[in-house]
C-alpha cells in the first residue's frame, strides 16, 4: 500500500468517526426538537446540571484511560464519598472544607494509584476494593445517616452567573487545566506513553508509580470536586446520592469522546462532548417518560456500541 | 532489562501456589474450632448449614467469573446475569420453578454467546465489553421487573431447596456443590479442561497447537452466563424475592473467592475444586465474623479489605519491584 493511500484512508476514517458523532448528535437534536418542555431555560439548567456532575467524575476518567488502567469502578463512590465529607467539614468553614475534601480526593486516588502503576495491579478490582472501602469506611463514621450543613456559607456554588451554573465554569476550568497538563507538560505526556505501552514505559526508565499516583491524583481532585457539587447541590449528603449511574455515565462519556480503551489516546474536551450527549440523552429520556430500566438499557447499547466501533477502527489502523 | 529473579525458588513458589486453597480453608476451619478459645462464641452445625447456603448462593457466580478469568478474560456482565437470572426463575417459574430457571439459562447462553462471540471474533478487550454487557443486563432487568422487588408466591420450593439434611446440607448446597464437582472433574480429566487452561496461559500457543481458540473463548462465556443465571435463580428461589440490582458485593465476593480459590488474574491457573475452596473458605470467614458479633459495616471493609489484598498479591510487578528493594539493600 502506497503512502498517500494509506494517509487517504486514515483520513477517511477520522472523518467517518465524525460522520457518525454528527450522525448521532443530528438525530438527538431531532428527538430534542419533538421532545415538548425541551426547549426551556429551566430545562437546559438541568442539563448543565447533570453534565457537570457527569463531567467533572468523566475528566479524572479520560485521564485514567488513557493511562491504560481502563475505568475506575468507584469514582462515582469516590465523588460521594467526598461529597459527605465535604459537608461534615463545612463546620470549619467553607474554605477549609473545600481544601481538604479536595486534598481527601487527592489522596484517595493516591492510593490506588501506586497500587495500580508501580506494582501493576488490575485497576478494576483495586477500584471495586476501594470503593467497598469507602462505603464501609463511611458507614462506620456516619453510622449511615445523611448528613446536612451546619450553615449556608456554601451557597455560592449553586449561584448562577449569567444563568450558567458555577459548576459549570469550574468543569470548563478543569477541562482546560487538564487538558494543557496532557499536552504540555513531561508527566502529560508519560501518562500518553504508560497508556500506548506499560513495556516501553518501563524500558524508558520511567517511574510507573509516579505517573500512576499522578494519574489517580488527578481523577481523585476531579471526584472530589464533583463531591464539592454534589453536596452542595443536594443541601446534604448520604451514600444514596450514589444510587444513580454517575460512574457509568462518565465511563460512557469518555468512550463516546473517543479515547481509546486500551490506553495512550484521547482527550479530555471530546469527552466534555461526550458529557454533553450524555446528558441530553438522560434528560431526553426522563421528559418523554421512559423508565429507568429503559434509561440504563439506551447507555450500556450506546456504551457498547462505542466500545465495539473504537476497537474495530484501531484494529484497521494497524 | 533486571532478570526476574525470584525471592523464593520457583518449585517453592508454585507448591505453594497449588496449596494456597486448602492453605486458607485449613487456616479458616482452625479458626472457627478454635472459637471457644477466644470468644465466648461457639460453631454449631446450624451455623455451619447457614455458611454453606451462603456459598451455594453465591457460588456459581464465583465459578462462572473464575472460569472466564481461567481463560485470560473477564466477566462484568456475569453480575448483571445473576441479578436477571433470579428475576426471571421468579417471574416465570411461578408454577414450575425448573421451567423458570430454565429460561434464566437460554438468556444467559444468548447473552454470554453473543459477548464470547464479539470478543472471540473482534478480539476487543473483555472488561470494557462485558461492562457495556452488564448494563444493558442490568437495564433489561429493571425493565423486566419495572424497577420493583418481585415476590415468589411458591414459598414450597425455596423451603424445599433450604431443607436441611444429614445436618448441614441442603438440596441447594448439594446442587451446586454437585456442579462444582463436575466442573472440577471436566476441568481436570477432559482435553478441552487442558485446552481451557492452555488459552489462558499463551493464547499463541495454543492456537498455533491447533486449539479451536474462538470456540473455548465463545464456550466459556456460555457457562459463565448460565452459571451465574442458575445461580442467581436458586437464590431467588430460595429467598422467594428478586431484586433488579444486586450492587456490586455479590461480584466482590466471587472475584475474592476464585482468587483465594488459586485462579490468577493473569490467566493459566486454577480448577473447579480451587474455586469451591476457595467459596467455602471466604463464607466460613464471614460466619466467623458474623458468630463474633462483627457490626454488618466491619464485614463489608473487611470485604473490601480481603479483595485489595488478593489482587495486590497477585499484582505481576509486586515481586518485581520487592527484588528491586532487595537488590537495593544489599548493594547498600
Amino acid at each position: 500500500m502506497t503512502q498517500a493511500s494509506q494517509t487517504l484512508q486514515t483520513a477517511g476514517r477520522r472523518w467517518a468517526g465524525v460522520a457518525g458523532i454528527v450522525f448521532i448528535a443530528l438525530f438527538v437534536a431531532a428527538v430534542a426538537a419533538d421532545t415538548p418542555g425541551f426547549l426551556s431555560t429551566q430545562n437546559f439548567r438541568a442539563i448543565l446540571g447533570t453534565t457537570t456532575f457527569v463531567g467533572l467524575i468523566a475528566v479524572g476518567m479520560t485521564v485514567i484511560m488513557i493511562s491504560g488502567s481502563f475505568v475506575s469502578m468507584s469514582l462515582g463512590t469516590l465523588a460521594t464519598v467526598t461529597a459527605i465529607f465535604f459537608i461534615y467539614a463545612l463546620k470549619f468553614g467553607v474554605g477549609a472544607a473545600i481544601l481538604s475534601t479536595l486534598a481527601l480526593g487527592a489522596m484517595l486516588g493516591l492510593v490506588q494509584g501506586f497500587l495500580i502503576g508501580a506494582w501493576g495491579a488490575n485497576p478494576i478490582i483495586v477500584t471495586i476494593a476501594a470503593g467497598a472501602l469507602l462505603e464501609g469506611a463511611s458507614v462506620a463514621l456516619t453510622g449511615g445517616q445523611a448528613l446536612s450543613p451546619p450553615d449556608n456559607t456554601y451557597a455560592f456554588l449553586n449561584a448562577t452567573p449569567y444563568g450558567i451554573p458555577v459548576g459549570t465554569f469550574v468543569l470548563l476550568l478543569l477541562v482546560v487545566v487538564v487538558e494543557f497538563l496532557l499536552r504540555r507538560t513531561r508527566p502529560g505526556r508519560e501518562v500518553y506513553m504508560l497508556g500506548e505501552s506499560r513495556a516501553a514505559a518501563r524500558a524508558a526508565a520511567l517511574s510507573l508509580g509516579e505517573i500512576g499516583c499522578w494519574v489517580f491524583m488527578l481523577a481523585g481532585v476531579s471526584a472530589a470536586l464533583a463531591g464539592i457539587f454534589l453536596g452542595s447541590f443536594n443541601h446534604g449528603a448520604s451514600l444514596l446520592l450514589n444510587r444513580g449511574t454517575l460512574n457509568y455515565d462518565a465511563i460512557a462519556a469518555t468512550l463516546i469522546g473517543g479515547t481509546a480503551i486500551a490506553g495512550g489516546r484521547g482527550s479530555v474536551w471530546r469527552t466534555l462532548l461526550g458529557v454533553i450527549l450524555i446528558a441530553t440523552i438522560t434528560n431526553l429520556v426522563l421528559l418523554r417518560g421512559y423508565s429507568f430500566g429503559a434509561q440504563i438499557f439506551f447507555k450500556g447499547v450506546l456504551m457498547t456500541a462505542f466500545v465495539l466501533i473504537i476497537h474495530l477502527r484501531s484494529q484497521r489502523g494497524r | 532489562m533486571m532478570s526476574e529473579k525470584s525471592l523464593i525458588p520457583l518449585f517453592v513458589a508454585r507448591t505453594l501456589r497449588r496449596l494456597l486453597p486448602l492453605l486458607v480453608l485449613g487456616l479458616v476451619l482452625s479458626a472457627l474450632i478454635a472459637l471457644p478459645l477466644y470468644s465466648d462464641a461457639r460453631v454449631s452445625s446450624f451455623s455451619i448449614n447457614n455458611s454453606l447456603q451462603n456459598a451455594a448462593s453465591l457460588g456459581l457466580l464465583a465459578l462462572g467469573v473464575g472460569l472466564t478469568m481461567i481463560i485470560g478474560e473477564f466477566d462484568l456482565s456475569s453480575l448483571g446475569v445473576y441479578a436477571i437470572g433470579g428475576m426471571i426463575a421468579v417471574k416465570y417459574g411461578a408454577d414450575f420453578p425448573v421451567v423458570g430457571l430454565l429460561l434464566a439459562m437460554l438468556l444467559a447462553v444468548m447473552v454470554g454467546g453473543v459477548q464470547g462471540w464479539i470478543i472471540a471474533r473482534t478480539g476487543v478487550s473483555s472488561v470494557p465489553l462485558t461492562l457495556g454487557g452488564y448494563i444493558i443486563v442490568l437495564g433489561t432487568s429493571h425493565l423486566v421487573s419495572d424497577s420493583q422487588t418481585l415476590a415468589y408466591a411458591n414459598y414450597d420450593v425455596g423451603i424445599w431447596l433450604d431443607s436441611v439434611f444429614g445436618g448441614i446440607l441442603s438440596p441447594r448446597i448439594a446442587i451446586v456443590v454437585g456442579i462444582f464437582l463436575l466442573t472440577g472433574a471436566f476441568m481436570k480429566w477432559t482435553r478441552m479442561g487442558r485446552e481451557i487452561r492452555a488459552v489462558g496461559g499463551d493464547r499463541r500457543a495454543s492456537r498455533a497447537s491447533g486449539v479451536q481458540v474462538d470456540r473455548i473463548i465463545i464456550g466459556v462465556f456460555i457457562a459463565s452466563a448460565c452459571l451465574s443465571a442458575l445461580g442467581g435463580g436458586l437464590f431467588a428461589l430460595s429467598t422467594a424475592a428478586a431484586k433488579p440490582d444486586l450492587g456490586l458485593a455479590p461480584f466482590i465476593f466471587a472475584v475474592t473467592a476464585a482468587l483465594l480459590g488459586g485462579v490468577s488474574l493473569a490467566g493459566g491457573r486454577g480448577g473447579g475444586m480451587g474455586i469451591l475452596m476457595g467459596v467455602v473458605s471466604l463464607s466460613l470467614l464471614e460466619t466467623l465474623f458474623s458468630l463474633l458479633g462483627t457490626p454488618v459495616y466491619m464485614v463489608n471493609l473487611i470485604r473490601g479489605a480481603l479483595l485489595m489484598i488478593v489482587v495486590v498479591i497477585e499484582a505481576p510487578d509486586l515481586r518485581r519491584s520487592l527484588v528491586t528493594l532487595r537488590n537495593a539493600t544489599a548493594v547498600r
